[in-house]
């Protein structure tokens, strides 16, 4: 199964090697969407995830003993319905193809699960529909 | 068999009118043909929501007491127009605010008036003996102003260009994100359903065509700025933009759903709106364009990246940009739009709505537009 985190790092742990933990204990197939280090040691990785479920959940719980803050995602683009007017805007610009266009309807449908959290969609939004958590 | 645009009325008025949409109107063509099809059908209606940002509202606040000669205006902090008499003004869609990256222009502005919502306005004038007042700062709504209506000298483009970016860099443009590599492609019209490809040379819309627009009822007024005739076509529609329509229509009568302020990244401010235009069907000829359909109709791909000439790259009909993807020498192009497809056939279907229910006759246009026009370039002389 896929699982997306945002794991968060600190000056204590930034050193750690949170990919190495996941692929030597829990055989897991870390894919690193997004990283980023401050001047001040902290850190925010969003990783996507494949592997047993049972070794997912172990792999959070160690990770957590390590230090780390770590945050499945959910959700993560936020769409303001009352905002949205189907323009489409948001439809080519993502890479990993969130956005469709409904056949019959032709409104722009949103399939949350294969979001990467680059944000692409956010500034391409004429309406400001579109957020990201993280 | 040909049908004149009081026998139309007469069944409109009757509550008879047989009426369907340009999308709808399709299958019915192809299965009955031409000529069987332009018996049935009375009118057929088109629709586009899209941004168009050669639009903007006139309105007249009212005189206060004492009174003041406008000259400098402010809406929300949008600049407006000073140069008319003393309480009239023009904002236009684009119009900014002292932040030019703030996000809300004249479009918001027109958007929120319409939606009801109170808007703070603040003028300046010369003081004079006949307006002695210097300025004045206060709030308004639609209802409080005298005059408010829509006066769009360019919109309902017939067809437009396909844009990409060849380049290694990010574009962000009135066409939307365009990412490098040619990643992928943004196109604008409604295609089988928008207003100028469904009646391409003009023969039933003209100044006077009574019309759907941002939700009230509206007019055709003029040919469009930039309107103009000389581009290719195949099927006899136009493969790149052409004609165009200048619109007026009483705000009071609108709804924000479709007049929208858009904030579009790196560009700036413009404005959508739900344009719905009914083509009386006369007689078979019109019935057969008006059953033009995604697969004939055709808009050329050009690149963003190329500031100055944007020669033709290549070119694509609706149904292959609709699907989400093209194919550009041998690499995929993920394509989309830039206008709402739900939003064009809402406009279409309460535009037949209205025409079934007796409520909105046609107007035969009083003026016909030009057919041959060709573009003037702008010349940097000394003098």
């Amino acid at each position: 199964m896929d699982r997306k985190y945002k794991i968060e790092f600190n000056e204590a742990n930034v050193q750690d090697s949170v990919a190495y933990i996941l692929v030597s204990e829990f055989d897991l197939k870390p894919n690193v969407l997004k990283a980023e280090i401050k001047g001040d040691g902290y850190g925010l990785m969003i990783l996507a995830l494949t592997g047993e479920e049972s070794k997912l959940d172990a792999a959070e719980q160690r990770l957590r003993e390590e230090g780390f803050s770590v945050k499945e995602l959910g959700k993560r683009i936020n769409r303001d319905e009352d905002l949205c007017w189907d323009c489409g805007a948001c439809v080519s610009i993502c890479p990993v193809g969130c956005f469709q266009v409904d056949k019959e309807t032709a409104e722009i449908v949103l399939d949350n699960s294969k979001c990467i959290a680059c944000s692409a969609c956010v500034k391409a939004c004429s309406v400001h529909a579109l957020s990201i958590s993280l | 068999m040909s049908k004149t645009y009081e026998q139309i009325n007469e069944k409109i008025r009757a509550g008879k009118a047989v009426v369907y949409t340009a999308e709808e109107v399709i299958d019915l063509v192809r299965q009955k043909g031409a000529e069987k099809a332009a018996e049935e059908v009375d009118v057929v209606t088109t629709g586009t929501f899209g941004a168009m940002c050669s639009s903007g509202a006139f309105v007249n606040f009212g005189h206060a007491s004492p009174p003041i000669r406008m000259a400098e205006i402010r809406l929300n902090g949008v600049e407006a127009y000073g140069g008319l008499a003393a309480v009239d003004t023009y904002i236009g869609a684009t119009a900014l605010t002292e932040d030019p990256m703030g996000g809300y222009g004249g479009a918001h502005v027109i958007e929120d008036l319409i939606a009801g919502k109170k808007i703070h306005l603040r003028a300046w004038g010369p003081g004079t003996d006949c307006y002695v007042r210097k300025n004045i700062d206060t709030y308004i709504t639609l209802d409080d102003v005298n005059d408010a209506y829509l006066y769009n000298p360019r919109n309902c483009y017939q067809n437009y260009s396909l844009a990409t970016n060849t380049s290694e860099r990010t574009l962000y443009t009135y066409m939307g994100k365009l990412l490098p590599k040619m990643k992928n492609a943004t196109y604008s019209s409604a295609g089988q359903l928008s207003p100028l490809l469904n009646d391409p040379h003009l023969e039933t819309i003209g100044m006077g065509t009574r019309i759907f627009l941002g939700g009230g009822e509206g007019y055709v007024t003029w040919p469009g700025t930039q309107y103009k005739t000389n581009i290719e076509e195949v099927n006899g529609v136009p493969v790149a933009g052409a004609r165009t329509l200048a619109l007026i229509g009483d705000m009071k009568q609108m709804d924000a759903k479709y007049v929208r302020g858009l904030d579009i990244t790196g560009y700036g401010i413009s404005m959508a709106i739900g344009v719905g235009v009914p083509i009386p069907i006369l007689n078979k000829d019109i019935m057969q364009r008006c059953a033009i359909s995604d697969d004939e109709l055709f808009a050329e791909m050009v690149d963003y990246s190329e500031p100055v000439n944007r020669p033709p790259m290549a070119r694509y009909s609706y149904a292959e940009l609709r699907s989400g993807k093209i194919d550009y020498q041998g690499r995929t192009v993920r394509t989309s739009s830039m206008s709402s497809l739900r939003g064009a056939r809402d406009v279409a279907s309460k535009l037949k709505d209205w025409i079934e229910h007796g409520e909105f006759l046609l107007n035969q246009p009083c003026l016909s537009f030009p057919t041959e026009v060709s573009l003037k370039k702008l010349e940097e002389r000394g003098c």
